[in-house]
C-alpha cells in the first residue's frame, strides 16, 4: 500500500515545505460537516502534519507538541487524532476524518507520526495490497497488479507462454488439427455448389459426379467431426494437464509463503486459486483455445473467399455484423445478468438450508418448526419464480434472437436470389454464398465472446501468478546456518503485530534458560500464542532480535530449526493415514520400536492396542474416530518420537476429562524433561511444574518469576489464581497454603 | 497496569455492577465537548476525560439506547442514554456530533449507473453527502436487506451505503440496482 501519494503540481505548492520532504501522504474523504471532501489530503514531514482540504491549506500541527498519534476504527470509517502533549485523553485532537477506504493507510500514518514524535529515522512501509488499480480505478482481485493494465505489457502474455511452453509437441498437433478443422469447414460450400451446378441442375445429371460430390460431403462431414473429436481431446487434454500442473506449483508455492501471507487473505480466497482460477485456464484451453484459431482462420479465409466470388455482395452482406454483434453482447449481459440473479437465489436457498439443518435442535427445543418451513418456503418460491421467468426469457428470446443476429442472410438471399432470376448467377452459387455469409454470421457472434473469455482469463493467470512471484517472507538468508539447538532462547527488545500498524507484543524482553519450562500466562487475546507464534518462527518479529543459543533465529536455517522443535497444541490435527503414519509425521524413518516406546511414554500404546487395527487404524477425516485424549497423546508421542529441544505446548490438557488429564500430565512431564518448554494454559494448575511464570497483559510482560514468588508480590497472577480458585469454591487461602 | 489485590466482595460487587442498568440523564451526568471535538463526561462518582457513544441498535434505534462507554481496550459501560430526544439541545447536539464521528453511512438518494464487470460492480451514486463511486464484489453478500424495502451495501473497502427505501428511487434506478435485490 502506498503511503505517500503523489499530490498534483497545484497542491504541492500549497504546502509550506517541499514535497521532497514529505514522508507520508494520503487523501482524506469526509469534511467537518460529514460531506464528502474531493481532492483534499494530508501530509506529513518529518516536523509537521499538514492539512490540504479541496485546494486550501486549511490547518499544520507541529509533531513536536504532540505526545502520540492514534487512528481510531469507527464503524465505516475512521479519526486521526493527536495527544497533545502533558495533557489527558481530554486534550486530545482531531486531525482528520476518513471513511472506511483510508482505514489500513491511516493505521500507518499514525505508526509513522508515532516513530517520529519517538525521533525514530526509519519509516513505516506496509505490504498490503490496494483495493484499487491507482492507474484505471477498477477493482483489484486480490493482487497487487491490476490484470487490466499489466496485461497490456508484455508480462501477462509471457506468462502464459510460459505456462504452455512444456506442451509445443501438443500444441503443434491441436495446430494442424485446427487447420484441418478450418480447411473442412471452408470446403463443404464449394462442393455444394457443385453439387447443385454441375449435377442437379443440369439436364441430364451425371450419377458419378453425383455420387463423387455426395461423397466429397459425406467425407467432409465425417472429417470434420473426427477432426473436431481430435482437437477437443487434444485442447482438454492440454488444458487439465496445464491446470494440473500449475495446481500443484501453487500448492507447493503457498505450503512454502509465510503464514502470514496465508493469514492476510480469506481462508476460500487462496483455495479458489488453486481450484477455480486453475480450473478456469483448463476450461479456456477446452472451449476457446481450441476454437479460436479455427474461428480465426475460417472467418479470414471465408471473407477472403466471399470477397473473390462476390466483392459488392461481401459488402452488403456485412451490412448488419455490427447490429448482430450488439445484439449478441447485449443478450449474453442480460442472460449473465438473469442466471446470476438465480444463482444468488440459490446460493441463499442452500445457506439456509445449511442453518436449519444444523441448528435442528434449537429450532426443535424452541418449537420454531412451523416457521423455519414458513420461512424455507417463501425463499423456495422465490427461487421458483426466477427459475421459471428466466427460463421463459431463454425459451422466447433465444430463437428471435438467433433470427436478428442472421438479418444479414435474408439480404444475400434476396440479392444474390434477384442475379439467379436474371441469370447473371448459377443457383449453385446462391447456396454457396449464402453458406458462407450464415457461417460468417455464427462465428463474428461467436467471436464477440472473446474479450470477456480473454478478461476472465487474463484475471485468473494474474490471481495465479500473484501467488508464484510472492517472495516467502520468512525464508533461509544467505548467512543461514544449520545449528544444533541447546535451549537457550531470548528475546530482546520484540516488538510484533501480525499488521505492523496494531502491534500485539511490544518491547518484550525474556531470558529463558535450556530446559527450563515456562508457564504463559494472561487473558484470551494479550499474545501468548502470538509469542508463541514467534518462538516457533512462523512469523518474523518487526522489532528487536529474537535469539536462539545466540544466534539470531532469523540465521538458522528453517528446516533445521524446525525439525527440533515438538508441538502439542489444544485441538491436535491429525492427518488422513494411519496411527503409525500419525506418529512418524516429523520423522518417517523411526523404527517400528521408536514408535512403540514413543507411544508407550506418551501413555498411548495401551489404547491404540485396543483399536481394532492397532497401529495401521486409519484416523483422519473419515477415519476411526478418537477421542480429544486419545488424539492429544498420539500428538504427545508425534513430539516424543521427534525428541525436539524446544517444545511448546498451548492449552494441551484443556477440555479433557480428569482421567485422560492425568495420564496426559504424566505423559507430558514425560516429554518436557530436559527441553526448554513454553506451555500455555488457562487452567494455572496444570502449570504447577513450570519454573517460571510470564503474566502476559497490555501487550508486554507484566509479571515473571515462580509461583511462590508471584503468589507473594499478589499481582495479576495472584489475582487470576485466587479468582480460579473461588470459582471451584475452594477458599483462596486454604488452596494456596 | 491494574495491581489490586483480588477481593472477592470487589469483584462480586463489579459483576453486580455489569448487570445493572444505569440510565443517564443530564442531573446524573454532565457532558462536556472538549476543545479537541471529542466528548468528556462527570458523573457523581467519577471524571472520564473522554467518552464513547455507542448506539446499540444502529438500524432501527439510532436515537435511542446510547451506550456511554470507557475508552481503551476493556471498554466498560458507564450509563445508557435512553432516549436523546430527553435531552437538552446543547448536550444532545455535543453526543450527535460524536456519534458522527464513530458512524459513517451515507444515504443513496439517486443512482447514476452501476456497470458490472469481471466480477465488480461499479456504482456511481448521488449520497446525503455527495457523489461516489464505489465497487462491490459480484456474487458476495454485499447487499443485505435490513426489511423488504431497506438495504444496506458495503463496498470493497468495507464501506456502508444504506438505501432506506428503494420504493423511493425511479423505476429506472431501480431496474440498475435488480440484479442486486
Amino acid at each position: 500500500m502506498e503511503l505517500r501519494i503523489p499530490l498534483s503540481e497545484k497542491n504541492k505548492k500549497l504546502l509550506p515545505v517541499d514535497f521532497d520532504r514529505v514522508l507520508y501522504c494520503a487523501p482524506y474523504d469526509i469534511g467537518e460537516d460529514g460531506k464528502f471532501l474531493r481532492d483534499s489530503y494530508l501530509a506529513v514531514s518529518d516536523t509537521g502534519i499538514y492539512i490540504l482540504n479541496e485546494g486550501k491549506l486549511t490547518k499544520t500541527f507541529k509533531i513536536a507538541d504532540y505526545d502520540t498519534f492514534k487512528a481510531e476504527v469507527g464503524v465505516s470509517c475512521g479519526i486521526l487524532y493527536g495527544i497533545p502533549k502533558g495533557a489527558d485523553e481530554s486534550g486530545a485532537q482531531i486531525i482528520v476524518k476518513y471513511s472506511s477506504s483510508h482505514l489500513a493507510r491511516y493505521a500507518y500514518i499514525a505508526k509513522g507520526c508515532r516513530f517520529l514524535v519517538e525521533g525514530r529515522k526509519d519509516r513505516v512501509v506496509s505490504e498490503e495490497y490496494e483495493k484499487y488499480c491507482p492507474k484505471c480505478g477498477r477493482a483489484l482481485p486480490g493482487t497487487r497488479t491490476c490484470p487490466r493494465c499489466a496485461g497490456k505489457k508484455e508480462g501477462l502474455i509471457h506468462e502464459l507462454f510460459e505456462m504452455m511452453s512444456p506442451y509445443k509437441p501438443q500444441l503443434f498437433v491441436i495446430f494442424i488439427l485446427m487447420l484441418l478443422a478450418a480447411l473442412t469447414t471452408l470446403l463443404n460450400p464449394e462442393i455444394q455448389k457443385h453439387l447443385i451446378d454441375d449435377v442437379l441442375r443440369k439436364e441430364e445429371g451425371d450419377i458419378r459426379l453425383a455420387m463423387l460430390c455426395l461423397g466429397g460431403m459425406l467425407a467432409m462431414s465425417v472429417g470434420i467431426a473426427v477432426v473436431n473429436l481430435l482437437k477437443n481431446y487434444f485442447c482438454a487434454k492440454l488444458g487439465s494437464v496445464i491446470s494440473m500442473d500449475l495446481r500443484k506449483k501453487l500448492y507447493s508455492k503457498i505450503q512454502l509463503l509465510s503464514l502470514s501471507y496465508v493469514n492476510e487473505r480469506k481462508p476460500g480466497d487462496l483455495m479458489n486459486r488453486i481450484t477455480r482460477d486453475t480450473q478456469r485456464i483448463s476450461d479456456f484451453m477446452g472451449d476457446t483455445f481450441c476454437n479460436l484459431f479455427t474461428v480465426a482462420i475460417i472467418l479470414i479465409c471465408d471473407v477472403a473467399y466471399m470477397l473473390f466470388l462476390d466483392t459488392k455482395l461481401t459488402l452488403i452482406s456485412m451490412v448488419f455484423i455490427p447490429l448482430s454483434v450488439f445484439i449478441s453482447i447485449a443478450f449474453r449481459h442480460n442472460i449473465h445478468r438473469r442466471f446470476h440473479m438465480q444463482w444468488v437465489k440459490d446460493d441463499k436457498i442452500n445457506s439456509d438450508l445449511r442453518d436449519v439443518l444444523s441448528g435442528m435442535s434449537v429450532v426443535k427445543a424452541y418449537g420454531k418448526e412451523e416457521e423455519e418451513s414458513e420461512h424455507f418456503n417463501d425463499t423456495a418460491d422465490d427461487y421458483a419464480k426466477t427459475q421459471r421467468r428466466n427460463e421463459t426469457f431463454w425459451a422466447v428470446f433465444f430463437p428471435l434472437m438467433q433470427f436478428m443476429m442472421g438479418v444479414g442472410i435474408y439480404l444475400v438471399t434476396y440479392f444474390s436470389g434477384k442475379s439467379v432470376l436474371l441469370g447473371t448467377k448459377a443457383p449453385g452459387e446462391l447456396t454457396q454464398f449464402v453458406n458462407y455469409t450464415s457461417m460468417m454470421y455464427m462465428y463474428v457472434g461467436w467471436l464477440s465472446n472473446m474479450p470477456r473469455m480473454l478478461m476472465n482469463l487474463v484475471t485468473s493467470v494474474e490471481r495465479i501468478s500473484d501467488v508464484m512471484q510472492q517472495e516467502p517472507k520468512i525464508a533461509d538468508s544467505e548467512r543461514a546456518v544449520e545449528h544444533k539447538i541447546k535451549g537457550n532462547i531470548e528475546f530482546r527488545d520484540v516488538t510484533f503485530g501480525y499488521k505492523t500498524y496494531e502491534p500485539i507484543l511490544e518491547h518484550i524482553d525474556l531470558k529463558v534458560k535450556p530446559g527450563e519450562m515456562i508457564g504463559l500466562v494472561g487473558a484470551s487475546g494479550a499474545g501468548k500464542s502470538t509469542l508463541i507464534n514467534l518462538i516457533m518462527h512462523l512469523y518474523d518479529v518487526d522489532d528487536g532480535e529474537l535469539l536462539v543459543d545466540g544466534i539470531n533465529i532469523k540465521d538458522i536455517k528453517l528446516a533445521n530449526y524446525h525439525s527440533q522443535i515438538g508441538v502439542v497444541l489444544q485441538e491436535t490435527f491429525l492427518f488422513s493415514g494411519t496411527i503409525l503414519n500419525n506418529i512418524r509425521f516429523a520423522r518417517p524413518e523411526a523404527t517400528t520400536m521408536e514408535v512403540i516406546r514413543a507411544a508407550k511414554m506418551a501413555n498411548a500404546h495401551d489404547f491404540i492396542c485396543k483399536t481394532p487395527d492397532g497401529y495401521n487404524t486409519y484416523v483422519g477425516e473419515k477415519g476411526y474416530n478418537l477421542s480429544g485424549g486419545e488424539r492429544q497423546r498420539i500428538a504427545i508421542a508425534r513430539a516424543i518420537l521427534n525428541d525436539p529441544r524446544i517444545l511448546i505446548l498451548d492449552e494441551a490438557t484443556a477440555s479433557l476429562d480428569t482421567e485422560s488429564e492425568y495420564l496426559i500430565q504424566t505423559a507430558l512431564n514425560r516429554l518436557t524433561e530436559g527441553k526448554t518448554t513454553f506451555a500455555i494454559a488457562h487452567r494455572l494448575s496444570t502449570l504447577k511444574n513450570a519454573n517460571r511464570l510470564v503474566v502476559i497483559d497490555g501487550h508486554g510482560i507484566a509479571e515473571v518469576g515462580s509461583h511462590n514468588e508471584l503468589m507473594e508480590k499478589k499481582g495479576i497472577y495472584y489475582g487470576l489464581v485466587t479468582a480460579q480458585l473461588e470459582m471451584q469454591g475452594t477458599p483462596a487461602t486454604e488452596a494456596i497454603a | 497496569m491494574e495491581e489490586k489485590e483480588f477481593d472477592l466482595a470487589e469483584m462480586e460487587k463489579e459483576t453486580e455492577e455489569m448487570l445493572k442498568i444505569n440510565l443517564l440523564d443530564e442531573k446524573k451526568a454532565k457532558f462536556t465537548r472538549t476543545e479537541g471535538g471529542f466528548l468528556s463526561l462527570k458523573t457523581e462518582e467519577k471524571d472520564y476525560p473522554r467518552v464513547l457513544a455507542v448506539r446499540m441498535f444502529p438500524f432501527t434505534d439510532p436515537d435511542r439506547y446510547i451506550s456511554i462507554r470507557t475508552t481503551g481496550e476493556h471498554s466498560k459501560e458507564i450509563g445508557i442514554i435512553e432516549d436523546m430526544k430527553s435531552l437538552s439541545k446543547e448536550v444532545r447536539e455535543i453526543i450527535e456530533e460524536q456519534l458522527s464521528l464513530r458512524y459513517f453511512t451515507p444515504v443513496i438518494t439517486g443512482i447514476n449507473s452501476i456497470k458490472d464487470e469481471y466480477g465488480y460492480a461499479y456504482f456511481d451514486v448521488m449520497t446525503d453527502r455527495g457523489r461516489c463511486r464505489f465497487a462491490i464484489h459480484m456474487g458476495g453478500s454485499d447487499v443485505v436487506h435490513l426489511t423488504e424495502t431497506r438495504i444496506i451495501i458495503t463496498d470493497i473497502d468495507e464501506n456502508r451505503f444504506e438505501i432506506p427505501d428503494i420504493l423511493q428511487l425511479t423505476p429506472a434506478e431501480r431496474k440498475k440496482l435488480d440484479l442486486f435485490l
